[in-house]
């Protein structure tokens, strides 16, 4: 965790980490409906059909970090940068980038799961 | 355990072409078109007269002073928390100094609050009048079809919800009618807004929602019915408990620990 010192030093600017909050949300949001279009097609019923979102949108958040977040803090630590600590920097904590799209981009997953579940199985 | 034997039910592929699909494609088009409304009925911010910014502006400087204090050296703080402190006491920022430690006027009476108040009927109303016309729209033409089957088993208290208009005693609830798609179609449809209209619109019935829960801060701090006065005497106080710490101090030290030899 961050001193208050440290962070007067190299701030965290607020807007910033609003912007990579947005982007997650909107890459999740789209990301949702098309596991919903896959898992569809693959016709997956009840609990295979879930695991298979869940499976997918952690590897979104696992992908984001592996060539995003990661790479900038290396970048960061050794650049010389003291404060390097981790996905604090970028998001408002580690879970809203593992969990945070989860939850608000299930209905759509739902949605598109349905349509063409309906559209191809029955 | 017996296997209970999975429901098929035959239905006219035209029911795709003709319920389906159609629904759907009203439902995004209905978002858009309410984004669009919400973008060409959103009016511009009254005028205000000058004493009025000028009381805000000030109140707003003080809230700026004490969120960037520590960028600026501890004099020219002490200075800048001197002056603001001592105006802030005597009222001078005040809209109508001599009205001060008067109660705040009723907000009924005041017309810029009845302004606000038509800004939020206007966007009730955007979500409204569509919802109830589509509503009415699928219950005249489609109501009665059996459309669609989720593919997760639900329990039976599902059944009144999404067979609404289907009355079929036997029928296994994951069967939905055109009304329960339509209702689908609200939660589901977010993200297809967001990617079509950018992330701030205002297509999504869940989103006006949320709005309505938690006006912006800034309505709330010079909103009718709030004595400036008040706020004036807790700024002032906010001011007076904060404790400084320049950022540059000892900015040598550290900038000669990064240099390596």
């Amino acid at each position: 965790m961050l001193t208050e010192r440290e962070l007067q030093i190299s701030p965290i600017v607020l807007e910033s980490v609003q912007h990579n909050t947005k982007t997650l949300t909107t890459l999740h949001n789209l990301t949702a409906s098309l596991f919903g279009v896959g898992a569809g097609i693959l016709g997956l019923e009840s609990y295979p059909g879930f695991i298979f979102y869940l499976v997918f949108s952690l590897l979104t958040s696992a992908l984001v970090y592996a060539f995003r977040v990661r790479p900038a803090i290396i970048k960061n630590s050794i650049s010389g940068g003291k404060a390097g600590a981790g996905i604090e920097r970028y998001f408002m904590g580690s879970m809203e980038l593992w969990t945070g799209g989860l939850f608000e981009g299930l209905s759509g997953f739902v949605l598109t799961w349905t349509l063409f579940y309906g559209l191809v199985r029955a | 355990m017996a296997q209970v034997p999975v429901q098929t039910i035959h239905r006219d592929p035209q029911l795709f072409y003709w319920i389906l699909i159609p629904i759907t494609v009203v439902m995004i088009l209905t978002g858009v078109l309410r984004h669009y409304a919400t973008v060409l009925m959103a009016t511009a911010p009254k005028k205000q007269e000058l004493p009025a910014i000028k009381e805000q502006r000030s109140l707003l400087r003080g809230v700026n002073l004490r969120a960037n204090a520590n960028v600026i050296s501890a004099p020219s703080f002490q200075a800048r928390k001197d002056y603001l402190v001592a105006a802030y006491e005597s009222g001078a920022f005040l809209k109508e100094p001599d009205k001060k430690g008067q109660a705040a006027p009723n907000p009924m009476t005041d017309p810029a609050a009845m302004e606000g108040m038509m800004g939020m009927m206007k966007g009730n109303m955007a979500m409204i009048v569509p919802q109830t016309l589509i509503m009415g729209w699928i219950n005249a033409f489609f109501s009665g079809f059996v459309i669609i089957r989720l593919p997760f088993p639900l329990t039976i208290k599902f059944k009144s919800m999404l067979q609404a208009g289907v009355a079929t005693k036997d029928m296994d609830p994951q069967w939905m009618s055109s009304i329960s798609w339509y209702v689908l179609c609200i939660f589901g449809l977010q993200s297809v807004f967001n990617y079509l209209l950018g992330s701030d619109n205002a297509a999504s019935q869940m989103q006006q929602q949320m709005g309505q829960m938690g006006p912006g801060a800034g309505a709330q701090m010079f909103g009718p019915g709030v004595d400036p006065d008040k706020q004036f005497q807790a700024e002032i106080e906010n001011l007076n408990v904060l404790a400084h710490h320049y950022t540059l101090e000892g900015v040598e030290d550290r900038l000669l620990q990064t240099v390596v030899v």
